[in-house]
């Protein structure tokens, strides 16, 4: 089973986030980076799929040099061989979705897992849009993969507790719910192994993007503790006043 | 002579069953992988000395039996020369046994011998009667034998004075007493009493310090320790060495906490591995499944083991052969995790450190201004409760002149991944603080954290970076030294002592000096001092919430409150979450409070001070 | 023209679809709704109440079930037909899953999870967060109409939408599609029966610690969750005590949760206890010392005696 994990680069999360002059994004000069969590989870997906049926990991990933850093780690977690799509300013999914596309393309793989969003830009897209961009089905917030009879019998979670089984042929496209497995750390022996591995470099082909960023900024109220006074019943209908309008997570 | 002959036979066969039996132990020692260190010969010459020649560890915890053992073994000392002479005479090679010195010698040996019979008589009837615990369920018929031969051996020396020369009797009292020291010839070698050759190397080659554990080098592909051939030199020694005596069982918290985890038994499966010559076969095919992570890193073992084992390198190593493989618990597998995203063991961001360091007003460190470097640790960056504890620590030192600052950026020390096995996280947070620390061109560096201090202390030695760490407590021990003491004003407190900070530090007086400064009344608990209970942090179980048995911390909390003390004095953050969690569990209204916060606010009231203006201020 | 793709399942319209209705109403620009599925008259109707143009019922038997295929199929040619400025929708799990196609298929820019709108006309800008919340972002989107956006839940109130005059034209339309080109073949949805309780899926809620001081007052805490339709957890000692079953505790190991909502009753925050739910979304903290560290965590928190507090706070939610 030759499976594709696409992941991306995020800055670290605690990287303190401070705009940029141009004010169109952060500024990240010496920033410390990470694999994106969310692609964490479908990496680890990839590799008990591997473990159970057998075959290879192949891990991809668009963006400038310093990308490596991500793709060693997946491969020191287990993932077999990596495709680096070297590109240095990719805007927007239509753009990565492109240049992944072109890096799969010769390769026959019979899944693509995503996240199902990165952690910076959280648009959501790139996994649906490269599953366009291949031509193959695909299925969103995926909590469990089987394969069954030559195709594939996925969970999608929905809203509320509900889920749903899909069958869909393969090869598919897929992005992967977050939190559905225990990521494995990366061991020592991966470590060693991964700097034997083979990492392609691939051309990214040109592509409009499809929005900018005017401005990015700060949003007025930051998190802090909202203690509320008054005798219980007055903070109680405050609190819940807050909750619906403010917090908006009742209504 | 026809009796001559025989006595060389029977000499040459003993000889040779010990040889070959010896031979083979040594065998498998030097072929594993050189692991012998003689580093510190001066410290290693004088714990030689103590413990070997003064028997200073069996006596220390078990006196009576300690003693009793003391005799057996001085008195095997002294009858070196008197044994020596017999077989020189016995072999036809030189009869010495009538010269002046000789003689007089062996007068001397008669007190010994008395004190030989006592002590070994003493032994046997604990072992056969009393049956205590430690050494195990079932009466070793060996051990029986070997004291009566002991026993024996007094009594026919003792005989052989009385006896006139040269008569039926003394002849066969004299060869009573040869055959029995050929016996043991050939028992010793296949049973623990091969302690009596291999204890005094194994503790000259013992590591001075408590707990070393060598870096893995990554550069020839190490990984720890996986199957029975990567044992080292000093491992396989310590597997043969074992006297079973249990004292490292009996001060082990898991084991006193019903796990499976006993230190004695891995060492003995060791050796029963290694003399079936089960060379490829796993590690943790060996032990029983889990022990290996039931461990806390305590040291009790180690550190009680009167024939220099060293369990810490053996359980640390074998936990990285698995964590190479992916094999951790999967809870460790979580904090692996939050150590290589987020550089600390809870996986948060470090916004929370800064927003600590702002409200407390602390400084970056400068070495042009700052005398001390504070390093909070990750409980000190997170842990609201031991944020409490600093503050009490910054305004102790404020309020003595000693100036200090903290690192703009913490990570890690590395000490969870350490213990836990995790050896490429360890260096990677190791290699990053380093750096940091030189860069800042730091010199002292003081913490509130027996870990950090451990870590920083001493494995990060092993980096070749060396500074002077030191605890809190022996630095407020130290700058108030000058100052009046308190009166006891009454309340008892108990005192917790650290596992990483009595034990590996070896700190038990400075917060005892300061409990008594400032007017604590101590109730010591039982296991105090270098061998307290451990709270049941260390080695990453401060993370394993699903723990077998019985909740190590929740023993360790019984024995603090049978002091009657209704306030447990901490000294590192760890115990402080673990006993709390117990007393919660418990639903007790123990208090607690740490060691600097004790100190802190009784100085504050002695000196009439309030806290100095410019931040150190109580509360979130 | 907007056009609003309105969603709906088990015979009922989705709530987020009236949010996006009063999305494309504030921009002042004219309005459509479109409604895809099979025999969705009467819904089609219900939407039809809302002050917009008309109302598009696109209706074919195979969208009586949800397929991405399908619905792109279906929605790419009705754009095609109708060729609005902008496509509005509720970002709801749905959307995620079909518009990003959609907008791939036709080659247009998609704008996510958005809050509010800027502007008008060409200079459109659309906010939305980025880095986990912590910034935010007006965004143009590039190239030509139509431009595909969606509203995070809860950003825009669906008791805002105007309501027309009179009832909007229901208009129906044959969606054009060829069934066979769908590949996904979805079963029916199902809730998963509660053999054990997982805690890392709740969207709500209420956490018990040391405070609650007993096992017969948990039902003080159990209404609270009852009203919210939270599931209940707790901090390690009320696990150990046997009060609540081991599968409830948040801790540093096992369980982490990351609820919608979190309401921590009488638990101090130690830190095993923190790291388990710290990335809860909103965080309510109650408890009677000021100097818990669980307020360091909180959104909001009542310095208070829970007994006194969470029945007010029931009787609030009732009322």
């Amino acid at each position: 089973m030759k499976i594709a994990v696409c992941v991306k680069q995020v800055v670290s999360r605690e990287w303190q986030l401070r705009v940029a002059d141009s004010k169109t994004w952060i500024r990240d000069q010496d920033a410390s980076y990470e694999l994106n969590e969310p692609d964490a989870y479908a990496l680890e997906e990839a590799l008990r799929l591997k473990e159970q049926h057998g075959g290879e990991v192949i891990v991809c990933s668009a963006g400038p040099a310093r990308v490596s850093q991500v793709i060693r780690e997946a491969l020191a977690r287990g993932a077999d061989r990596a495709l680096h799509v070297e590109d240095d300013a990719l805007a927007d999914a239509s753009v990565t979705a492109t240049a992944l596309a072109a890096a799969l393309a010769g390769e026959q793989c019979d899944l693509v897992l995503t996240g199902l969003q990165s952690d910076d830009a959280g648009f959501g897209q790139t996994g649906v849009v490269l599953a366009e961009k291949l031509g193959l089905p695909h299925g969103t917030i995926i909590m469990d993969v089987q394969l069954a009879d030559g195709g594939l019998r996925v969970k999608r979670e929905l809203e509320g507790g509900w889920f749903q089984w899909i069958a869909m042929p393969l090869p598919a496209v897929l992005t992967i719910q977050s939190g559905i497995n225990q990521l494995r750390y990366a061991t020592l022996k991966g470590i060693m192994a991964a700097k034997k591995k083979e990492v392609k470099k691939v051309a990214a082909p040109a592509q409009e993007r499809k929005h900018e960023i005017v401005s990015l900024y700060f949003p007025e109220k930051s998190k802090t503790t909202r203690l509320i006074d008054g005798t219980p019943a007055d903070a109680a209908k405050e609190l819940v006043r807050l909750l619906k309008e403010e917090a908006r997570v009742i209504s | 002579m026809f009796e001559t002959l025989i006595f060389w036979g029977l000499c040459l066969l003993f000889a040779g069953i010990f040889v070959a039996q010896v031979g083979r132990r040594v065998w498998l020692v030097a072929r594993a992988p050189n692991t012998f260190s003689l580093d510190d010969l001066p410290f290693r010459v004088r714990r030689f000395l103590r413990e070997v020649i003064l028997q200073s560890k069996t006596i220390a915890e078990r006196p009576a039996a300690g003693l009793a053992h003391a005799f057996v073994f001085w008195g095997f000392l002294a009858f070196a020369l008197y044994t020596s002479t017999e077989f020189l005479y016995g072999l036809g090679l030189a009869d010495v046994r009538h010269a002046p010195f000789v003689r007089a010698y062996v007068l001397l040996l008669v007190p010994f011998a008395i004190a030989v019979l006592v002590g070994i008589l003493y032994l046997m009837v604990r072992r056969a009667v009393f049956r205590p615990v430690a050494l195990g369920p079932t009466v070793s018929i060996e051990s029986i034998v070997i004291a009566v031969f002991i026993a024996a051996l007094m009594v026919t020396f003792l005989l052989g004075l009385r006896l006139e020369e040269g008569t039926l009797g003394s002849r066969v009292n004299w060869w009573a007493h040869m055959l029995m020291i050929l016996a043991f010839l050939a028992l010793i070698p296949a049973s623990k009493h091969l302690h009596l050759v291999l204890a005094p190397v194994t503790v000259f080659l013992k590591s001075p310090v408590l707990g070393t554990v060598p870096n893995l080098d990554f550069e020839r592909e190490e990984v720890g320790l996986e199957a029975l051939k990567d044992l080292g030199s000093k491992q396989v020694l310590d597997a043969f060495t074992c006297v079973e005596c249990g004292r490292c069982q009996v001060n082990c918290p898991a084991w006193e906490s019903d796990k499976a985890l006993n230190p004695k038994t891995l060492i003995l499966q060791n050796q029963r591995a290694l003399l079936d010559g089960q060379t490829d076969r796993r590690l943790v095919e060996v032990y029983d499944a889990g022990v290996l992570w039931q461990c806390t890193t305590c040291g009790a073992c180690e550190n009680q083991c009167p024939v220099g084992i060293e369990h810490l390198p053996l359980i640390i190593g074998a936990r990285r052969g698995l964590v190479s493989n992916g094999e951790a618990p999967d809870y460790l597998g979580n904090v692996f995790n939050h150590l290589e995203r987020r550089g600390n063991i809870w996986g948060l961001t470090y916004e929370q450190r800064q927003k600590f360091v702002e409200s407390a007003g602390l400084e970056t460190f400068d070495p042009a201004k700052h005398e001390y470097l504070v390093w909070l640790g990750c409980a000190g960056a997170f842990e609201a409760d031991f944020q409490k504890a600093l503050r009490s620590l910054f305004e102790i030192l404020q309020a003595r002149g000693v100036t200090f600052g903290v690192l703009a950026k913490e990570r890690c020390t590395g000490d969870t991944a350490k213990r836990a096995g995790n050896e490429y996280v360890f260096q990677e947070l190791a290699a990053q603080n380093i750096d940091e620390f030189r860069a800042s061109r730091v010199t002292k560096i003081v913490t509130s954290c027996p870990h950090c201090l451990k870590t920083i202390g001493d494995d990060y030695r092993r980096f070749g970076f060396e500074v002077d760490v030191v605890h809190s407590s022996v630095l407020v021990a130290q700058i108030t030294r000058g100052l009046e003491s308190h009166a006891a004003d009454g309340t008892p407190v108990t005192f917790h002592d650290p596992c990483y900070l009595g034990r590996y530090a070896g700190h038990v007086d400075e917060p005892r000096e300061l409990l008594g400064r400032f007017g604590g009344s101590l109730r010591e608990p039982e296991r105090n001092r270098t061998n307290p209970f451990c709270c049941g942090a260390g080695g990453g179980l401060l993370f394993e919430e699903k723990e077998e048995g019985t909740r190590i911390s929740d023993v360790r909390f019984r024995q603090l409150q049978a002091t009657g003390a209704g306030t447990v004095v901490t000294a590192c953050p760890f115990c402080s979450i673990m006993l709390k969690g117990s007393q919660a569990s418990a639903q007790a209204e123990t208090e607690f409070v740490d060691l600097m916060t004790f100190v802190n606010g009784r100085l504050q009231r002695a000196t009439g001070s309030s806290p100095p203006p410019g931040g150190a201020s109580p509360g979130p | 023209m907007i056009l609003v793709i309105a969603e709906h399942s088990d015979g009922k319209l989705n709530r987020a679809s009236w949010e996006a209705v009063a999305a494309a109403q504030q921009t002042g620009d004219p309005v459509t709704i479109a409604l895809p599925g099979a025999n969705v008259t009467g819904l089609a109707a219900e939407l039809a109440a809302a002050q917009v143009e008309e109302v598009i019922a696109l209706q074919h038997e195979v969208l009586g079930t949800y397929t991405a295929d399908g619905y792109v199929l279906a929605l790419e040619a009705l754009l095609a037909a109708e060729g609005p400025s902008h496509v509005f929708l509720a970002h709801t799990y749905q959307t995620r899953d079909m518009a990003p196609t959609l907008a791939a298929r036709l080659d247009r820019a998609l704008l996510t999870d958005c809050v509010g709108v800027k502007g008008e006309g060409d200079g459109r800008l659309f906010v939305r967060p980025m880095f986990q919340g912590k910034l935010y972002a007006d965004v143009r989107p590039l190239g030509p109409g139509p431009h595909v956006v969606t509203f995070q839940i809860g950003a825009y109130r669906a008791d805002a939408v105007v309501k027309g005059a009179a009832a909007a034209a229901v208009r129906q339309v044959a969606a054009e599609l060829d069934p066979a080109a769908i590949r996904q073949k979805p079963e029916a949805p199902f809730k998963e029966a509660k053999q054990a309780v997982d805690l890392s899926q709740a969207e709500r809620i209420v956490s018990v610690g040391r405070g609650i001081k007993g096992q017969e007052h948990l039902a003080v805490a159990e209404k609270l969750a009852g009203i919210l339709g939270a599931e209940m957890a707790a901090s390690r000692p009320i696990c150990d005590a046997g009060w609540l079953p081991m599968d409830r505790q948040i801790g540093s190991s096992g369980q982490t949760v990351a609820p919608k909502l979190y309401v921590a009753l009488g638990i101090s925050g130690a830190i095993q206890h923190l790291v388990g739910m710290k990335g809860s979304n909103v965080i309510v903290a109650i408890n009677k010392d000021p100097d818990a560290p669980i307020f360091e965590v909180a959104d909001y928190g009542i310095v208070g005696d829970l007994f006194e507090v969470v029945p007010a706070i029931v009787e609030a939610l009732n009322g």
